[in-house]
């Protein structure tokens, strides 16, 4: 293998294996073989996300991660979805605060089209950029708005938890879909400089994994990306960091026509790659994740006074993760009711911790999920480019596993002692409102 | 900065050989029961997939109960004679494992994953909650109430919304599928533990059950593990359940389900056509696929890639019920959400694709494409023990020989353009569809009447 560091299957690692190599314009590739089904899955990792986007052009990397699809030199409007998809292969993109990824899952020996496709548009997309398309995508972009966020009960509140959590002004505050008036503000020329900046091979991580032949296939790898030039435009992203602790309760109230009360809060939880990020992991899990949670029992069951009622982490490298807690009322119930129960539970779990019983659930719950993601090629190949772009290692993704299972019960309760208290967090009260007053709001914030 | 930096370019690469790769064909079987096994091996696929048939289906409810289906299979998980609830749902847990159970037209289907090395244990657990669910009082109480609770959050929700408008609208009232399939507030009251049980009683038995078990099999005795679990429920013969006949009114209408100041218009547009025993359903498949499959269907060029009224709008077919004798249906639909100022235009624009297609027809390279995609992703699409036990459920579940998707696969490859144009534009013709529309009536009704789609009638709540 040219340049690879052959590495040998580490324990946890389930007997999968990845070697690791770079090309002289920076490109980071990671292959990992996998002959079980004749099938090979491509992904490219992309270094930037919704938090390098600047003040008045939130949106953007999403934005910009459509036009992406809208052809290149050789590859003429459609072309990449009609190629991909006619050679009998699957692909997507998608944008998050930290990365954008563009992955394609092909039958084994189309994988040459797949990296040929890929390495076209990193390398000239800006030579088929258009007006056209440009304004097109907006449009569609501002559908993918309305239809996922705007014209769903409760759907911006993943928006607004997001902006109480972080700052303003901090990168984290507002998220990937960006503002109705950023996306109608974005010109032509913000796309074409924010390709320039971040679309480099050197701020990329390629990985191929499953069916391939890692020499022909890294041989490829160099015929196509090989000449594209690297360039480092790019700025370091604006530090993420924050103190443990919020300090104090953050609290919104909403009042909308929504079908019924409901409490959701964002708690401050360590930077993922840490332990104490997976110690926290397998306390949410403990505490709200499935049918023999803590809140579950204690709420649906018990109490019967939520119709659901769990955490979920949304882990983040570059700034505090969350802890994720969302409970929709039964009935009339109403909301302080939730929150006392909430929170004597939490106070309970972070003076006990875990019992062992509920250890051994939580680490075969997070063992389950870490087996599914890593089932499919495509799973994998996207796991190894997460930890080559976020840790600098992709080595880690095949072990992830183990470090949860390594997790001891004391370290779960100091986390949820630490970080899962009131004055950590930021709270989203949902009452709900008639239309008809909805519209006397409405009218009102006209007449201002 | 330039655009000058270039790089070396290279013609698009051919491809490779192709390996061979096949629907896996199942092993069938049966135990002393008479429940019907079938089973998988799938090298290293350590999550196993079992998924599990019951023949009890939403036809079968008592009048005046619907969605006591629905709550028998949610309480599936909620206890059995050897552990309450709490203890049933940490034991699962403890085996990492996840339950899930629903009920739909064809019958109530329980999907189990786990990994192969707790798979005796999770078997364990839903054999018995298939054999002796507690069904106590308390825990159906809280369900139905749960599911009381359930119902403001779907009817809020445009897209379910609109599926429960176009099932009114498609199927004499007299039809169970002219209903919710959980239940409507009236009837998930009516539900008590002793209906739950009494339904339970009537219908739930081995052999009238088929048992699918797909993963990493290797290490594993099923026979032996299948003995101990499944093999220990007992139960009758099972009787012979005729499916009766579907019909539906699909005059071409439009229904506007009132959502004043909605930002978009929520679309589904939908008649019944034939299930997967008819000869047509592979050509079906493969015109749909042209309509409506993908970004670069012929919906999508245009709503979306053209004139951006749309994140995407899918035509698709979802079989309601099979039976071996033809008397089957689906549902064939086209669904998406538009923004509310376009929503005439889109209509509009949408009725037109549908009567190009109806006039010109599919072009060879289209029908190529599709047939290259619908059949090239195979090995892609069932790379998991779990995407291969569904297809493998849903065939037993439509009375289709073990091995349909394996010849849909030869079928999908054989047909031709022609045929494709002609099981499309028969599934879509554009008088014969009826349109449900969730949104702003105030803003929507008027330019939606100028299209002469059909009758507007407009709905609240």
């Amino acid at each position: 293998m040219p340049m690879g560091h052959t590495a040998t299957a580490e324990t946890g690692s389930g007997g999968l294996t990845a070697t690791e190599h770079r090309l002289s314009n920076g490109l980071r590739v990671v292959l990992s073989e996998d002959h079980l089904t004749p099938v090979a899955a491509v992904c490219l990792w992309y270094d930037v996300g919704s938090r390098h986007e600047v003040k008045g052009r939130t949106g953007l990397a999403h934005l910009f991660e459509h036009l992406m699809f809208q052809g290149s030199q050789q590859v003429h409007g459609n072309g990449h979805f009609e190629l991909v998809q006619g050679a009998g292969g699957s692909l997507n993109g998608t944008t998050s605060f930290e990365r954008t990824n563009y992955f394609e899952t092909m039958p084994a020996h189309q994988l040459e089209l797949a990296l040929w496709l890929e390495a076209d548009r990193m390398g000239s997309l800006l030579s088929a950029l258009d007006e056209e398309s440009m304004e097109n995508q907006r449009d569609v972009v501002k559908n993918e708005r309305r239809q996922r966020y705007d014209n769903v009960p409760y759907g911006t509140a993943f928006e607004k938890l997001t902006a109480l959590s972080y700052p303003e002004g901090h990168p984290y505050h507002h998220t990937p879909i960006g503002s109705m008036a950023d996306l109608d503000a974005a010109t032509l020329e913000d796309a074409r400089h924010f390709f320039r900046t971040y679309y480099a091979p050197n701020n990329a991580v390629l990985s191929v994994v499953g069916d391939i032949d890692p020499e022909q296939t890294f041989a490829w790898v160099e015929k196509y990306f090989g000449s594209i030039p690297s360039h480092d435009g790019k700025q370091p992203p604006r530090d993420g960091s924050l103190p443990e602790r919020i300090g104090k309760e953050l609290r919104e109230v909403v009042e909308e026509e929504v079908p019924a009360r409901a409490l959701m809060a964002a708690y401050r939880l360590p930077e993922d790659g840490t332990r104490a990020c997976d110690a926290a992991d397998l306390a949410l899990t403990v505490l709200g994740s499935g049918e023999s949670s803590r809140l579950y029992n204690r709420l649906v069951r018990r109490d019967r006074t939520a119709v659901t009622a769990g955490f979920g982490l949304l882990r983040l490298a570059g700034a505090p993760s969350l802890g994720w807690l969302d409970v929709k009322t039964s009935g009339e119930v109403e909301v302080p009711v939730i929150e006392a129960a909430v929170d004597e539970e939490l106070a309970r779990f972070a003076a006990e911790g875990p019992t062992p019983e509920e250890m051994e659930r939580a680490q075969a719950q997070l063992e389950r999920e870490w087996l599914d993601r890593l089932g499919t090629v495509a799973g994998r190949a996207d796991e190894l480019c997460r930890f080559a772009v976020l840790f600098g290692d992709p080595q880690l993704a095949l072990t992830a596993v183990q470090r949860v299972l390594d997790i001891t019960a004391d370290e779960v309760r100091e986390v949820a002692e630490a970080r899962l208290r009131p004055d950590n967090r930021a709270v989203l009260v949902y009452e709900p409102v008639t239309p008809e007053d909805a519209d006397d709001e409405a009218s009102e914030e006209a007449a201002k | 900065m330039t655009e000058a930096a270039t790089m070396e370019f290279h013609p698009q690469p051919q491809a490779g050989t192709a390996k061979p790769w096949a629907f896996p064909a199942p092993e069938r079987g049966a135990l002393p029961n008479g429940l019907t096994v079938l089973r998988c091996d799938r090298p290293g696929q350590q999550l196993v997939a079992v998924e599990v048939h019951l023949d009890a289906p939403l036809d079968a409810e008592p009048q005046g109960l619907d969605g006591v289906a629905t709550i028998m299979a949610r309480a599936f998980n909620e206890g059995t004679d050897k552990h309450s609830a709490e203890e049933f749902a940490a034991e699962l847990d403890r085996c990492g494992a996840t339950l899930d159970a629903h009920a739909d037209h064809a019958g109530v289907r329980v999907s189990l994953e786990v990994p192969v090395s707790r798979l005796p244990k999770a078997l364990g657990l839903l054999a018995d909650a298939l054999r002796a669910p507690a069904f106590a009082d308390s825990e159906v109480e809280r369900l139905v109430r749960n599911r009381l609770d359930e119902i403001p959050h779907e009817s809020a929700n445009p897209a379910r919304r609109a599926a429960k408008e176009l099932s009114r609208q498609l199927f004499p009232a007299s039809s169970r599928m002219s209903r919710p399939r959980q239940g409507t507030e009236e009837t998930v009251k009516a539900i008590d533990s002793a209906a739950v049980r009494a339904f339970y009683e009537k219908h739930i038995r081995p052999a009238a059950a088929t048992a699918v078990v797909v993963g990493d099999l290797s290490g594993t005795d099923l026979d032996a593990v299948l003995a101990d679990t499944l093999g220990a429920w007992t139960g009758g013969a099972a009787e012979p359940r005729p499916v009766p006949a579907v019909t539906a009114d699909d005059r071409g209408r439009v229904v506007i389900v009132d959502r004043p100041g909605a930002v978009q218009t929520q679309l589904l547009i939908g008649r019944v056509g034939p299930d997967r025993h008819d000869r047509v359903w592979a050509a079906q498949v493969l015109g749909t696929y042209c309509l409506g499959g993908t970004l670069t269907s012929r919906l999508d060029r245009v709503l979306r890639e053209e004139k951006g009224y749309t994140y995407g709008v899918r035509a698709f077919s979802q079989v309601l019920r099979s039976s071996a004798d033809g008397t089957g249906a689906a549902m064939l639909a086209i669904s998406g959400s538009v923004d509310t100022p376009n929503t005439g235009p889109a209509l509009e624009d949408l009725w037109k694709v549908l009567r190009t297609l109806a006039a010109e027809g599919l072009t060879d390279p289209e029908r190529d494409v599709a047939v290259q995609n619908l059949v090239g992703v195979a090995p892609l699409k069932f790379e998991t023990a779990v995407a291969v036990a569904g297809t493998l459920a849903d065939q037993v579940e439509q009375n289709l020989p073990d091995d349909f998707q394996a010849r849909l696969y030869r079928q999908l490859a054989e047909t031709g353009t022609v045929e494709a144009t002609a099981a499309v534009v028969n599934a879509f013709p554009d008088d014969r569809l009826v349109t449900v529309l969730v949104g702003d009536a105030a803003q929507i009704e008027e330019p939606v009447k100028a299209l002469g789609i059909g009758e507007v009638s407009v709905v609240t709540g």
